[in-house]
């Protein structure tokens, strides 16, 4: 028995979901997780590399991957496809200037065939600030109705800042891989 | 350890050695040293552990044997046109690659690092070769979707904004967003001191000019400012600079990044690490700001202490274990000395600040 088999094996038992955090950098995708995970979020520096949390939420263990989203390391992102099972991509609502090259990376990471079956999350982060856009309005200027028919999405409003939506956005990502994927249990 | 005595101690020490009696010692004599060869032998064989050289060659040359096969696959890619033919081709490439990406996972425990690294390395490039030839082959792929989906724009919307002919036509309240733009030579300060909401701000396409905002804002975004001078009270959430040349910045935040900066000097109290990416000649210093007020709005923000974290910037660009050549701390007999701004006019005094 091969070594990757061993681990599908013990994935499958502990009922274990990978997800992958991106985004374009100051989105606050490493607020978020450390958020979600409880964790002290006044000090945190861009991130340079990745970020692993590991984490239980409801019955299952989730293990998300957290990766910088300075332009200089975009280009990495794609290491980290393999075997994701949901996809979560943050948006800063308020920074209106590159909500073009928000939906320039967004496109491109759906173009990705190792991505396909990933359930897409998007979360609208930073609602707390005024002016920020609503999720109406980030789902318009992504285009995410045209987006392919068989791809499992939501939007979902969020704040890091104060927390509100995160558990929103998660219930509905873990459910859905859940169905997925747990199917048969 | 008793046979590794030597007996011809006895055979010496015997005072009449009978001829029987010393054929028998040497027979045993013989055996021993026999059985002692066998067991350095055995030992030795134990201590190389044949079976981690044996497989790990076998890996290498598995592995070497289907690079080899993929490689040509790569290179004999079949010329025609005909799309069904190409994309089995490729697939059939792909398949063998994450086969022999799997055998390098079912090795990774045995392997020694070098083999592995290299190994990995190696299908990294297979893979990159792949894409390569997909893009080459199949080009038109990517776009042939796209196109369908463009939204016809809304023949109500009168607001459609007439410079941005792309499909993501972006919603009315971009122009709404706060900020001072478009000016030349010019002292602008604003009070947020009162603002019962404050949102974001933006300082955008501005030359030679003299920006002061008193009071705390939740996120800045500056962009493409020149020979500027900007002084800032406390950002609550995070400061994004992009193409900045020739400016100084008095900033305080809980995140700082500064893309596209040239010849510019940062003074800034921050709670994480700055980054700069593609920046040169960027300088950096302590926060050095003053209004009445100050210290209430810097509460307010988070950022009362100094943990002088303004000095550990990191630089994406130059992801190495030397430091960075692009930025540099900035001497003390280099730096402007206290700055002290009034909220409601254009007065504005600089004082040096005497250290007791």
């Amino acid at each position: 028995m091969g070594l990757l088999s061993i681990i599908r094996k013990i994935k499958r038992k502990e009922k274990e979901m990978r997800i992958l955090m991106v985004g374009l950098d100051n989105s606050g995708k490493t607020t978020i997780v450390l958020k979600i995970n409880g964790e002290d979020t006044s000090v945190i520096s861009p991130t340079l590399g990745f970020n692993i949390k590991t984490i239980s939420y409801q019955k299952y263990t989730l293990n998300i991957w957290d990766v910088g989203g300075q332009r200089t390391i975009r280009s990495y992102w794609r290491n980290y496809f393999e075997q994701t099972d949901g996809l979560v991509w943050v948006v800063d609502s308020s920074d209106l200037r590159r909500l073009d090259d928000c939906k320039m990376e967004l496109d491109n990471l759906l173009k990705e065939e190792r991505l396909s079956g990933a359930s897409l999350l998007i979360f609208a982060n930073k609602q707390d600030i005024k002016g920020a856009l609503t999720p109406e309005e980030i789902a318009k200027v992504l285009n995410l109705e045209s987006m392919d028919k068989t791809r499992h999405w939501k939007i979902v409003g969020c704040s890091a800042y104060t927390g509100e939506g995160l558990l929103e956005g998660f219930d509905w990502l873990v459910q859905d891989i859940a169905s997925r994927i747990y199917m048969l249990d | 350890m008793e046979e590794e005595l030597p007996p011809p101690q006895s055979d010496l020490s015997s005072p009449n050695p009978s001829s029987s009696i010393d054929t028998t010692l040497q027979k045993k004599h013989q055996a021993m040293l026999d059985r002692l060869s066998n067991r350095h032998q055995s030992r030795q064989k134990t201590a190389t552990t044949p079976t981690t050289i044996d497989s790990t060659a076998s890996f290498l040359f598995k592995f070497t044997e289907s690079k080899r096969s993929i490689e040509s696959l790569l290179n004999n890619s079949p010329n025609t046109p005909d799309p069904t033919l190409l994309k089995s081709h490729l697939a059939n490439i792909s398949s063998s690659i994450s086969s022999l990406e799997k055998l390098v996972a079912e090795s990774s425990y045995f392997l020694p690092p070098y083999e592995l690294r290299s190994s990995l390395k190696c299908i990294e490039n297979l893979k990159q070769s792949l894409e390569n030839l997909n893009s080459q082959l199949l080009p038109k792929k990517k776009f042939s979707f796209k196109n369908k989906s463009t939204s016809k724009p809304n023949p109500g919307n009168l607001n459609t904004n007439p410079i941005a002919p792309n499909p993501s036509h972006i919603p009315q309240s971009i122009r709404d967003s706060p900020g001072i733009r478009n000016k030349e030579s010019q002292t602008l300060s604003k009070n947020f001191k009162n603002f019962k909401e404050i949102g974001e701000f933006t300082l955008s396409d501005l030359d030679s000019c003299e920006v002061k905002l008193i009071g705390c804002i939740n996120a800045l975004f500056v962009n493409k400012l020149r020979n500027c001078r900007v002084y800032t009270g406390p950002v609550i959430g995070s400061i994004l600079l992009e193409e900045v040349e020739n400016c100084v910045f008095v900033l305080a935040s809980h995140q700082i990044r500064i893309h596209n900066a040239k010849g510019c000097d940062f003074y800034l109290r921050v709670r994480s690490r700055p980054i700069i990416e593609d920046c040169g000649g960027v300088r950096f210093a302590p926060y050095c700001l003053r209004y009445v007020g100050i210290e209430e709005d810097l509460t307010e923000a988070g950022l009362e202490e100094e943990n002088e974290s303004w000095g550990n910037v990191d630089d994406f660009k130059w992801l190495r274990a030397v430091k960075s050549p692009n930025w540099s701390v900035l001497e003390e007999s280099g730096r402007i000395g206290c700055v002290e701004i009034e909220g409601s006019g254009s007065i504005e005094t600089e004082v040096e600040i005497e250290k007791v």
